[in-house]
């Protein structure tokens, strides 16, 4: 997978947290995840189609999950409840939908986000594509966005 | 006027209704809707005067619920802004071309939203 395809999911991001969010984001560089299954307890997930595919994997840790939903919010949550898996599929969806922009080789349908909870999930990432791993962390804790997107030949 | 929130995310939703409410509209002129078929129902019992519709929502999504409300003679003209993460400009132009009458990227903060639809609102 080349890097050029990691940057518009970055940049969409820091977008994200930092800009919009005013979160004190750092982003690490980014690396080849070996496990693919090696995620936080709380995953928002969307899968790409179109003239490529793959998925992207926005993964928080639970207190990290509902202190961020809570300000995308403007309203305290205290529990993993409902409306913050909820904000969580919505900020995967905004982080996908907004580097689309900046993936301009091919047209990408995003699917509706979907929300994994717990420590021994398994995500069905698309076979045989690398899993780039983008490190952040925050004021309230540490996350990361996963990109595996295939390669157009 | 009657504003009408079709979003599947119940906290996009929340937040949209905030940010109508500190502009001065009344609670209860704002309705909402989790995708484009509520919505459809909900527009045909009531008299939608704005629409602030999502793009990617389940049973029928923003862009379809786009094409299919113009179809009805009441709502030919009624603003449409199209509130979604879609950033590239394909969809874009697929929007503009069902029949929105404004386009914008989330996220959004709350200022420039009503910047963007402040015009409406006051019609």
């Amino acid at each position: 997978m080349q890097v050029k395809y990691i940057n518009p999911f970055l940049r969409a991001s820091v977008n994200l947290f930092k800009d919009y969010l005013d979160l004190q984001v750092e982003s690490g560089k980014p690396f080849l995840l070996k496990d693919p299954q090696a995620l936080y307890e709380v995953s928002g997930i969307i899968g790409l189609a179109g003239e490529t595919r793959g998925a992207v994997v926005l993964s928080f840790g639970r207190e990290t999950a509902i202190r961020i939903v809570s300000r995308l919010a403007k309203q305290e949550y205290l529990a993993l409840g409902n409306e913050v898996l909820d904000g969580v599929g919505e900020l995967i969806n905004i982080i996908a939908g907004n580097a689309k922009q900046d993936l301009l080789e091919f047209r990408i349908e995003i699917s509706l986000p979907g929300v994994i909870t717990g420590k021994n999930y398994k995500i069905h990432w698309p076979e045989g594509v690398p899993v780039v791993c983008i490190p952040f962390s925050c004021e309230f804790g540490d996350f990361s966005v996963n990109v595996s997107l295939k390669d157009i030949a | 006027m009657k504003i009408l929130v079709v979003d599947d995310s119940a906290v996009m939703r929340r937040i949209h209704r905030n940010i109508l409410k500190e502009r001065g509209i009344d609670d209860g002129d704002i309705l909402d809707a989790a995708d484009g078929q509520a919505a459809l129902e909900i527009a045909s019992r009531n008299a939608i005067g704005l629409f602030l519709v999502d793009w990617n929502m389940p049973r029928l999504n923003g862009l379809d619920f786009v094409q299919r409300i113009r179809a009805i003679a009441s709502y030919a003209k009624t603003p449409i802004i199209m509130i979604t993460s879609e950033a590239a400009r394909y969809n874009v132009v697929e929007a503009i071309q069902a029949g929105v009458t404004n386009y914008v990227v989330k996220p959004i903060k709350g200022e420039a939203l009503l910047d963007k639809i402040g015009r409406y609102l006051n019609a």
